[in-house]
């Protein structure tokens, strides 16, 4: 709203007519620093002379050491340097050569790079250029041969994949002639200018003018211009002795805006963002909903769910100004280099040695620092050489408001609470068992009300499943992932995937699909299959389907379903914004235990596996709802998590509730009796006499031991419950129960000296003579005596308080259940300054919430038992005033 | 003995409840409170008495016949009107630099880029003044009678005046009188949303948008319904605030901090530009809104017999240009202007300033401000250069009888000032600080607004003293330290 383009055109137009002030900036700005350069073909002769495409690797090669940046750069290999025979790459599948995007196979995509020797062919080298190497920046594979001949020196060959091209139109293959092709240099312009032509790349790539794509990316820089009659370059932006002019020198160190071209969308204009800016090439958003802009959601022209209040932006750091190459630097660049804590020596804090900046600007490496996700297994070596989180951030400074801290720094990651969650849509499903009237996989949307992609569906996002996964530190932490899962036909001995062509010719005829096809699938024979129709969910779909790729040739069809995990850690929060509440996690409706919707439904019945080896435990569970959609669930308990809270053995509280019951009962029916017998027949009156029984100090703590365990159980319940207690702040009961177990055990261990030191302690001490005698007298009076009005069997005085029951049931509350629940509180609560206790929360919880269980029980005993005294009341009334009436036989 | 047990009793109770409660208290982990509570330093609006028929029976032939009866019941607020710059239009009197006498401020003494000075133009410029009868030198400040109470008090909305200050024709005064109340929006609108001679022309900021403005607009008067009396706190009649546009020094000012805390943030990078940043500069990201506003004025076109449109030109008043979401200047600011007092030379080949910000980024009390800068070509004695107050309203005024030179003759005459017989048009620029409009924090700013790599942001940095964006180049901090110590060495050499 506020920054409309027109809007500044005014203001633009305003500082250019001030009559006074600075004068207006100029419109493009030219590389302050960057020398003037003559741009030079293949040959190193002048573009200007030859004609020809312009190469980077002379071009910026005057200068730049271009092999080593080419040789150190990730992004140029995409893991052709370290390919592997189809099928070799450990947790791969049996068609993948590589962890990169050469060789690795992207279900989602679909087309797979045809490993050697294969009779049926899908993508060779040239064509993988064509689709996969859209989004690939040259150099590897695009020029080099897998033993690293340059492309262009290969002779056609039909039936090598390196020298092949396949058509899936007619499916002809036919050998690829590079030396007119051209190959692709890793291109510098794509990242080191400001408005590259991508499009305009990219459209090159596509008709088979390899060599041609780095020039077309100047295309509207006015250096070149594709004219019908081919490339021409314009003379007139250089100067006479061939370089460029120094106003047209427009290279610049790579902004986030040159990375999202390939990687995602990143808006970091004042226009609101729009539908239109995120691009389907845009994989990164499109996968997992990640965008990055410093815009705010409600500045954005997304439809958007809950949007006006949505006033955060997409990523704090963008917001910060951080651009992508802040983190993920170039790993020599001295700016930013920093050895890791693990090799660095202990005595330094910093490493100020620095290699001098020429040296760095002739060989900037050009491995990035990245970080370890599953998406993108490529370069391990280099997994983690980004900074973490706390490298930059001191958490300690900022979480002194939160629990348990550093037990939450171990077993969440940062961006499970900073990235609570995606406000766009993201993928969810591809299913390549069928396939559209447009020829490709139906897939299904998380994040949004209706068909993805229209601009009128209402983005509502979607939280993140939480995984756990191990860290650059080796801890196992809960991040953050959207899942995508794909299921398609193999075929074929090694198994390959069913090839497009091969989908598309059994499915469809022309515009429509083939006759038996739609009669199979059409349910309500309308002529067309809508989204529940075009499954493979019968047997008889299943194998008609089978049938008709047996019809091709394939063998050993079978159906795979596979999860592709992928790693969310852009759209980063600010504290504001992040996940705070505890019972977000600390509840029935954790957070953590939350599942996620793969899919609208399990084609072929086949349960998916998840990809490739990704760090991830997968310890949780494919489900299936009862409309038939698949989700996921992590298991929290197989991780060894145990969330207050959320966490409860259903057993602990079914025995609680048991003892609890039966004690209920047992006095209902006791007390009953007790009425019924005193209302029909009055218990004769005994003399009373008034004894001074409980010392003022007794009572004291007595009563103070009361009223902290009533409230003890009172917040405990809450803990142990807080789904039932919304409107309570579980934040707020967890310390105050620790504060009250405080008090508790202070108050036992005075009582406990009081009663050593005035020999009181005797009183709880069962006599062993003549002690079960004593007992049986005693539960003879309250299963029968009591009834007829007997006198109690002991006289109550204040050397001998307790009555043998009483003495062996105090014995048992002091020595067994207080201990071992101030045990437990105290380890549980010892997770807060020792987090490696946390591991034994699983059993150290329950065993408190069953010992609560028995203090609760216990209370409405002692509480009944207090009106078995000679008056209903006497025994209350003696623990408050001290003074107790007891019956005056015996004495 | 019983007496003791039920002390005993209580005695332990309290020890008890005291001892579980004294540990919450110790031991129960802080919320970290920071947070403001700017409501509390709202000002509290008491019921105002209903001034029924009883009370002001009328029916009243004049204004001045209201205005004492008001005096019979609020025998003080006479004398303190008197002392309103809302009735005095005097400031002052400040020593200027480079002016041997004081000089005195308000709008009856300095000029404007608008329409210039009330001299020998009263009447049309007196319609807002909180009195009646002003038409001329001989108006006399010191008669209660002549102050206006309606036209703060009034509440019906019909209460109108015309020139020289008086009731317009037709206005119920009996009604009006009846009707007075607390300040509205309305009443402190009824002139300063219409400066500089319609709605919304003058401030940028202050138009009658904000009679009813919704959230968005601002977020004072429109989500909390704020009147203007709740910032401008008043006492005895004396407003509380004051502008560049016609006071020169920074008493009476008005600050956010009146009611928020300095450092209202929650995030530490945010909080550590306030020492740099007015509010005002995230807080209001653009002005005029709603309505347009006039930002450049050219007295030098206007007489001419062309289609006229009051935005863009009028033949009374020349060439305009209006702009409505508009992108404020900004520039430092600690309250302290340079002002031109009528009789000041000028260079007509430089832009006059009228009244600019002195400070910069070495005065650890600027602070960068949003402005509105009104920029204009207004007439000057060519021979003499300094600027002129040309008589436009009534007999022999350029509005009358489109004779600049007569009109600059009849000017100079009532303002005491030499005119030479030559006059021409110089460039001139007036600051109007922006501080209304305030944006939901929804709205505010974001970093990079101003933080631009490329630097592309809103702020000049170079022009505003930075060596360049302070993100990259580093805050003001050392500056002020380097202009600091030169001081100090300064009063060591003395």
């Amino acid at each position: 709203m506020m920054f409309r383009p027109r809007k500044w055109l005014v203001v633009l137009v305003v500082m250019l007519t001030a009559w006074l002030g600075v004068a207006g900036s100029a419109l493009a700005d030219p590389s302050p620093l960057h020398p003037v350069f003559p741009f030079l073909d293949q040959d190193g002769v002048n573009v200007l002379e030859s004609g020809r495409p312009v190469s980077t690797m002379q071009t910026c090669g005057g200068c730049h050491d271009t092999a080593y940046i080419a040789e150190h750069s990730y992004h140029a290999a995409v893991g052709q340097d370290h390919s592997v025979a189809a099928g070799q790459v450990a947790d791969g599948r049996a068609w993948d050569m590589s962890r990169g995007l050469y060789g690795k196979w992207d279900p989602i995509l679909y087309r797979y790079l045809t490993p050697d020797g294969d009779a049926l062919f899908d993508l060779g080298a040239p064509d993988w250029i064509q689709t996969y190497g859209l989004r690939h920046v040259g150099g590897g594979p695009a020029q080099f041969s897998l033993d690293g001949a340059d492309l262009s020196t290969l002779s056609p060959a039909r039936g090598d994949p390196q020298t092949t091209s396949h058509d899936p139109a007619t499916g002809q293959d036919r050998a690829w002639d590079w030396q007119a092709s051209g190959t692709v240099e890793m291109n510098c312009f794509l990242c080191h200018i400001a408005e590259p032509d991508n499009e305009a790349r990219k459209a090159t790539l596509q008709a088979g003018q390899f060599g041609w794509a780095n020039t077309a990316t100047l295309l509207g820089s006015g250096l070149v211009e594709k004219t019908a009659d081919g490339w021409l370059w314009d003379a007139a932006a250089f100067g006479a002795d061939g370089a460029l002019l120094p106003e047209n020198v427009l290279v610049q160190s790579a902004t986030s805006n040159n990375c999202g071209q390939c990687h995602g969308a990143v808006h970091l204009e004042n226009d609101p963002l729009i539908c239109a800016d995120i691009k389907a090439s845009d994989w990164s958003s499109m996968r997992t909903g990640q965008i990055y802009s410093g815009q705010r959601l409600s500045d954005s022209g997304l439809n958007m769910a809950g949007k006006e209040g949505l006033i955060l932006p997409w990523d704090i750091h963008a917001e910060r100004n951080l651009k992508c190459t802040d983190c993920h630097f170039s790993l020599n660049n001295p700016a930013y280099q920093q050895e890791s804590e693990l090799t660095r020596p202990d005595y330094l804090t910093y490493d100020p040695r620095r290699q001098p900046l020429g040296d760095y600007l002739y060989r900037p490496n050009h491995d990035f620092a990245k970080g370890d996700t599953a998406q993108h297994p490529l370069a391990p070596e280099l997994s983690d050489s980004m900074r973490q989180c706390a490298e930059c951030h001191d958490s300690a400074e900022t979480h002194a408001w939160l629990p348990y801290a550093e037990t939450h720094m171990n077993a969440v990651a940062c961006e499970s609470c900073h990235i609570p969650k995606m406000y766009t849509a993201a993928l969810e499903s591809n299913d390549w068992t069928v396939l559209t009237l447009a020829g490709v996989a139906p897939s299904t949307h998380r994040g949004v009300e209706g068909e993805c992609g229209n601009p009128r569906d209402l983005m509502i996002g979607y939280h993140p499943i939480l995984l756990p996964q191990a860290d650059a530190d080796g801890v196992t932490r809960l991040s953050p992932f959207n899942l995508i899962t794909t299921w398609y036909w193999v075929q074929g001995e090694p198994e390959r995937p069913v090839r497009l062509e091969d989908l598309q010719a059994i499915y469809l005829d022309g515009d429509g699909y083939q006759a038996d096809v739609l009669a199979a699938f059409d349910a309500n024979k309308d002529g067309q299959l809508d989204e529940t129709e075009l499954r493979l969910d019968s047997d008889f779909k299943i194998e008609l389907i089978r049938r008709r790729l047996q019809g091709l040739g394939l063998q050993n069809l079978q159906i795979r379903g596979e999860v592709l995990p992928y790693n969310i850690s852009h759209n980063v929060v600010s504290g504001q914004w992040a996940t705070k509440e505890c019972d977000a996690c600390h509840s029935d409706d954790s957070r953590i235990a939350q599942s996620l919707p793969l899919a609208p439904y399990t084609p072929g019945g086949v349960t998916p596996t998840f990809a490739g080896n990704s760090g991830i435990s997968l310890s949780g569970d494919f489900t299936t709802d009862s409309d038939g959609a698949l989700r996921y669930a992590p298991n929290i308990a197989a991780e060894n998590l145990y969330l207050p809270g959320h966490n409860r053995l259903p057993w602990v509280d079914i025995v609680g509730w048991l003892a609890f019951l039966g004690v209920f009962a047992g006095i209902l029916g006791h007390g009953g009796y007790r009425l019924y017998l005193s209302a029909k027949n009055p218990p004769p009156a005994h003399e009373l006499k008034s004894v001074y029984m409980y010392s003022f100090y007794e009572r004291l703590w007595h009563w103070t031991q009361a009223i902290v365990i009533i409230l003890l159980m009172a917040t405990g319940i809450v803990i142990h419950r807080p789904d039932q207690f919304g409107a309570i702040d579980f934040g707020l009961v967890v310390p105050v129960h620790n504060i009250l177990a405080i008090v508790l055990v202070i108050n036992a261990v005075f009582s406990l000296f009081y009663h050593f030191a005035s020999g009181e302690i005797k009183q709880y001490l069962p006599r062993p003579a003549g002690f079960f005698s004593q007992g049986l007298l005693q539960i003879e009076f309250y299963l029968r005596g009591i009834f007829r009005g007997d006198p109690h069997p002991f006289a109550k005085t204040p050397e001998r308080k307790l009555n043998p029951l009483q003495q062996v049931t105090y014995f048992a509350i002091l020595n067994l259940l207080l201990p071992a629940q101030i045990l437990t509180g105290l380890l549980m609560f010892g997770v807060s300054l020792w987090p490696d206790l946390a591991v034994h929360l699983p059993y150290l919880a329950p065993i408190h919430t069953l010992v609560a269980w028995f203090f609760v029980s216990f209370l409405v005993l002692h509480i009944y038992l207090t009106t078995t005294g000679p008056t209903l009341t006497a025994d209350l009334r003696g623990m408050i005033t001290g003074w107790d009436q007891v019956e005056a036989h015996g004495q | 003995m019983r007496k003791f047990k039920r002390r005993s009793w209580i005695l332990g109770a309290m020890l008890t409840f005291g001892a579980i409660a004294a540990a919450l208290f110790l031991f129960l982990p802080r919320q970290a409170s920071n947070r403001d509570d700017p409501w509390a330093h709202v000002p509290k609006h008491p019921v105002h008495t209903e001034h029924t028929v009883t009370l002001l029976a009328g029916p009243f032939e004049s204004g001045q016949e209201v205005t004492q009866a008001c005096l019979q019941c609020h025998p003080n607020a006479g004398a303190q009107m008197l002392q309103s710059s809302h009735f005095t239009w005097e400031h002052g009197p400040y020593d200027l630099p480079g002016h041997d006498e004081p000089v005195l401020g308000g709008k009856k003494y300095v000029i404007n880029n608008f329409c210039i000075g009330i001299t020998s133009n009263w009447p049309p410029c007196t319609a807002c003044h909180a009195g009646y009868g002003w038409e001329d030198e001989t108006f006399d400040f010191s008669d209660v009678a002549n102050i206006d109470c309606l036209v703060c008090h009034e509440t019906t909305g019909t209460y109108v005046k015309k020139n020289g200050g008086y009731p317009a024709e037709g206005v119920d005064l009996a009604a009006v009188a009846q009707s007075v109340g607390n300040p509205t929006r309305s009443n402190c609108g009824s002139c300063h949303f219409n400066g500089g001679g319609g709605d919304a022309v003058k401030h940028g900021d202050l138009d009658t948008s904000l009679t009813f403005p919704n959230d968005e607009l601002d977020v004072h008067m429109g989500k909390h319904d704020f009147v203007c009396t709740d910032c401008h706190r008043t006492q005895d009649h004396q407003i509380g605030g004051r502008s560049i546009s016609v006071s020169m020094d920074t008493a009476n000012q008005i600050a956010c901090t009146d009611c928020h805390l300095a450092t209202p943030h929650e995030d530490s990078r945010i909080n550590n530009h306030t020492a740099s940043v007015a509010c005002q500069t995230c807080h209001i990201p653009e002005f005029a809104r709603k309505l347009a506003t006039k930002v450049e004025w050219d007295w030098s076109q206007a007489g001419l017999d062309i289609p006229q449109d009051p935005h863009e030109y009028l033949k009374i008043k020349g060439a305009f240009v209006y702009e409505d979401d508009v992108v404020p200047d900004y520039a430092w600011s600690n309250g302290e202007i340079e002002r031109y007092i009528l009789g000041d030379s000028i260079d007509p080949a430089q832009v006059t300033h009228m009244n600019s910000p002195t400070a910069d980024i070495t005065d650890p009390t600027a602070r960068i401000w949003p402005f509105k800068i009104h920029r204009a070509m207004q007439i000057y004695d060519s021979e003499y250069n300094y600027l002129l107050v040309p008589k436009t309203y009534g007999e022999g005024g350029y509005w009358v009888d489109f004779d600049w030179g007569e009109a600059a003759r009849l000017g100079a005459e009532a303002t005491g000032l030499a005119y030479s017989g030559q006059y021409d048009f110089a460039p001139t620029d007036m600051y109007w600080p922006i501080t209304h409009m305030v944006a939901p924090k929804e709205q505010a700013l974001q970093c990079d607004t101003c933080h631009v790599e490329n630097g592309e942001g809103i702020l000049d940095w170079r022009a505003l003293g930075y060596e360049g964006d302070p993100m990259f180049y580093g805050g003001r901090a050392a500056r002020l330290l380097a202009a600091q110590s030169a001081v100090n060495s300064e009063g060591g050499a003395k």
